[in-house]
């Protein structure tokens, strides 16, 4: 399905590393071969006897539908992936993210409080890592993983000056 | 009280300490009954446990001293003793320990005896300051000083308490101070803090602007949605009653009945005798009816409004006004949380349009009364709203012609509901961020929602469902008026962005009440 973007039209977005596609990879076997597995519990059980009750149908389907989504979930992320993007406009970041739920956010450098950069275990193996922007709302849930840590650092320092230079009062 | 007789005795003990602290430029304590006043409580609870047994003997008739009291007197007056004097003097070293000093453009708090805790706010950083009373800090006439400050990133700064004269006066001087007026009159920060009655800032003098009488109060709360659960909840478990021939349903209504009375009871005390004034330095809002409240909110410090109406509410035409200001919305408590937020409890078209004024003095369009009454109110482009495109009216069957928004050159308004009316406020220049948000299915119908991120509070401001160009149109622009609106406003010192802004002020006549602004 092509869709239309609904960023607005003229940005030339940053894209974050394919390497990121790594980290959700196993972000996604950790959260859904483990749902599947217990999901698959019952059914174990009922084949070798020890419970009369799920139904066998019950207990094949659960997982069986979990199995689906899981696969449907891993087949979107390398495209999840590249519709990462920013951009650094003169007076705001621009981050969009999102394929079927789109969205485009825009953070202006005044109002940045803080800038925080984290790095889990698997980024760290692949020399990336995630900024995370933070703004007096709550709402305001920014973050641009799977940069280089180069790139990350020149954010934050770009980010952070910028941010001083016109930073307002709430 | 009595604790004043001893108080004296306690300081010499643990004075060596904080001389240093204490001989420091205008350290001050709170009021010395204060801890009492706060833990009246636990008083209140050691007399009851230790005085039960003689209470109870007296009410019965027996003889008050029963002939095994001997043996156990001892025990029983020393136990009380041992608890009530560890009580007093828990709540003596607190007080003492507990410390304030307003110097510089700074407020800081010293409390703690084992783990000390020293908090220190920006004076230019108040977002608001509130007066609280509690029914016995009334009795005896002190207050609460409590206020909110952007930069602590934590809850309220608290004094208790104050004697009331006190509290305004530091109120007074902490919004001077914060306004700039102080800092104009007294170039230099080599001045000391309300240690010096002679240096503090006079109280400013402030004009009423409305109040809402209680039989409106009464009436908004009997024609809340919570009465119309009341009633049909009542109904459904009359016929189930009767229906079944089982009486056990009224016994589910009991604790239903005592939550809804507390609640009911908890507005009504709250909102009773509310009155709305402004000031230099901000709005005043008064309320309460054993404990009374009054908020200060600095001009520019509301981060968003929200008017709403429920269909039960329409025929009278009563609105309700909530605010986000910044630090409200993490108040511990959720009840105080949300009493504050209120702007205005219950009012008419008028009440609200006043309102509006004192929180958004310009704004920034020929004919407000117009346009924000066709917020409130209207549907269509009616006061230059723009609407959800009608090929979208299957997303939003009934409020498709209402959920719309319209820029000025200050504020974003956003109207949504058709039933539930709502219009939310946003001046431009208290925008944090934004966003575009789009799901698959409105993408189906090229539509868009806009969020506008603004600090933590009862106001979301969404715009649902807005035809894509105009989302996308509306995105660009508000990043730009927001960018403007941030340039014009460069201090956190409001007197100094109060007086540019006086001129296209006065040359908005039709709004109401705008003389008053510069009393």
């Amino acid at each position: 399905m092509r869709t239309e973007a609904i960023d607005p039209p003229g940005i030339s977005w940053q894209r974050v590393s394919p390497r990121y596609v790594t980290v959700r990879l196993a972000e996604w076997a950790l959260g859904n071969l483990v749902a599947v597995l217990v999901l698959s519990a019952p059914l174990v059980f009922v084949i070798l006897g020890w419970w009369s009750w799920p139904p066998v149908w019950l207990a094949v389907t659960v997982p069986a539908a979990m199995l689906v989504l899981a696969l449907w979930r891993l087949v979107l992320i390398p495209r999840q992936v590249r519709a990462i993007g920013y951009a650094e406009r003169d007076e705001d970041l621009l981050v969009r993210g999102g394929i079927f739920f789109q969205r485009t956010m825009a953070v202006p450098y005044g109002r940045m409080q803080y800038v925080d950069i984290a790095v889990g275990p698997v980024e760290r193996a692949l020399g990336l890592c995630t900024l995370k922007l933070h703004t007096a709302s709550p709402g305001t849930h920014a973050r641009i993983p799977g940069l280089p840590v180069a790139e990350g650092a020149r954010l934050r320092e770009e980010l952070t000056a910028r941010g001083e230079a016109r930073l307002a009062g709430l | 009280m009595t604790a004043d007789g001893q108080l004296p005795a306690v300081p010499p003990a643990a004075a060596g300490r904080d001389t240093a602290a204490e001989s420091d430029d205008g350290w001050q304590r709170v009021h010395p009954a204060s801890p009492f006043v706060r833990g009246w409580f636990a008083l209140a609870a050691i007399a009851f446990f230790f005085g039960r047994d003689i209470f109870e003997r007296a009410l019965q008739g027996q003889p008050v001293f029963e002939e095994g009291l001997g043996r156990r007197a001892p025990w029983l007056l020393g136990g009380g003793a041992a608890v009530l004097v560890v009580a007093v003097l828990g709540f003596v070293l607190t007080w003492y320990f507990t410390k304030y000093q307003v110097s510089g453009g700074y407020v800081r708090v010293t409390s703690g005896l084992l783990f000390r805790q020293h908090r220190q706010a920006r004076l230019d950083r108040v977002q608001a300051i509130d007066i609280v009373q509690p029914l016995l800090a009334r009795i005896f006439g002190l207050a609460e000083l409590k206020f909110e400050v952007a930069d602590a990133g934590e809850s309220a700064v608290r004094l208790a308490y104050l004697r009331i004269d006190d509290a305004r006066q530091l109120r007074a001087t902490i919004l001077a101070r914060a306004s700039g007026a102080a800092a104009v009159a007294v170039p230099g920060a080599g001045f000391s803090g309300a240690g010096q009655p002679a240096r503090a800032a006079a109280e400013e003098p402030e004009f009423p602007v409305l109040a809402v009488p209680p039989s409106r109060l009464l009436g908004s709360l009997l024609l809340s949605e919570q009465s119309f659960f009341v009633v049909v909840g009542g109904a459904a478990s009359v016929v189930l009653s009767a229906v079944t021939d089982n009486r056990a349903f009224y016994f589910y209504l009991v604790p239903a009945v005592l939550g809804l009375a507390a609640g009911y009871w908890n507005f009504f005390n709250r909102g009773y005798n509310f009155t709305a004034a402004v000031s230099p330095d901000g709005i005043r809002l008064r309320y309460g009816l054993l404990d009374t409240q009054a908020q200060t909110l600095p001009p520019g410090r509301i981060q968003a409004v929200k008017v709403a109406q429920s269909p039960l509410w329409r025929p009278f035409g009563w609105y309700r006004m909530q605010v986000n200001v910044a630090g409200y919305g993490q108040s511990g408590n959720a009840v105080e949380g949300n009493t504050r937020t209120i702007l205005l409890p219950v009012g008419k078209l008028p009440d609200v349009l006043a309102m509006l004024s004192l929180v958004l003095p310009d704004p920034g369009t020929d004919q407000p009364a117009a346009v924000f009454a066709a917020g409130l109110n209207g549907r269509d482009s009616d006061g230059g709203f723009i609407t959800t495109p009608r090929r979208a009216w299957l997303l939003a069957p009934f409020a498709w012609r209402r959920n719309g928004f319209a820029a000025t050159d200050t504020a974003l308004l956003i109207r949504s509901g058709r039933w539930w009316r709502e219009l939310v406020v946003v001046p431009h220049q208290r925008t944090q961020s934004l966003a575009l948000q789009q799901g698959p299915v409105a993408r189906r119908f090229r539509v868009a929602d806009l969020v506008l991120h603004t600090t933590a509070g009862p106001v979301a401001p969404r715009l649902a469902q807005a035809g894509l160009d105009e989302a996308r149109q509306l995105f660009n622009d508000q990043s730009a008026r927001a960018r403007l609106a941030r340039k014009r406003q460069t201090t956190e010192q409001w007197l100094q962005q109060v007086a540019p802004a006086a001129g296209p002020m006065t040359t908005s006549t039709p709004y109401q009440k705008e003389g008053q602004q510069h009393g």
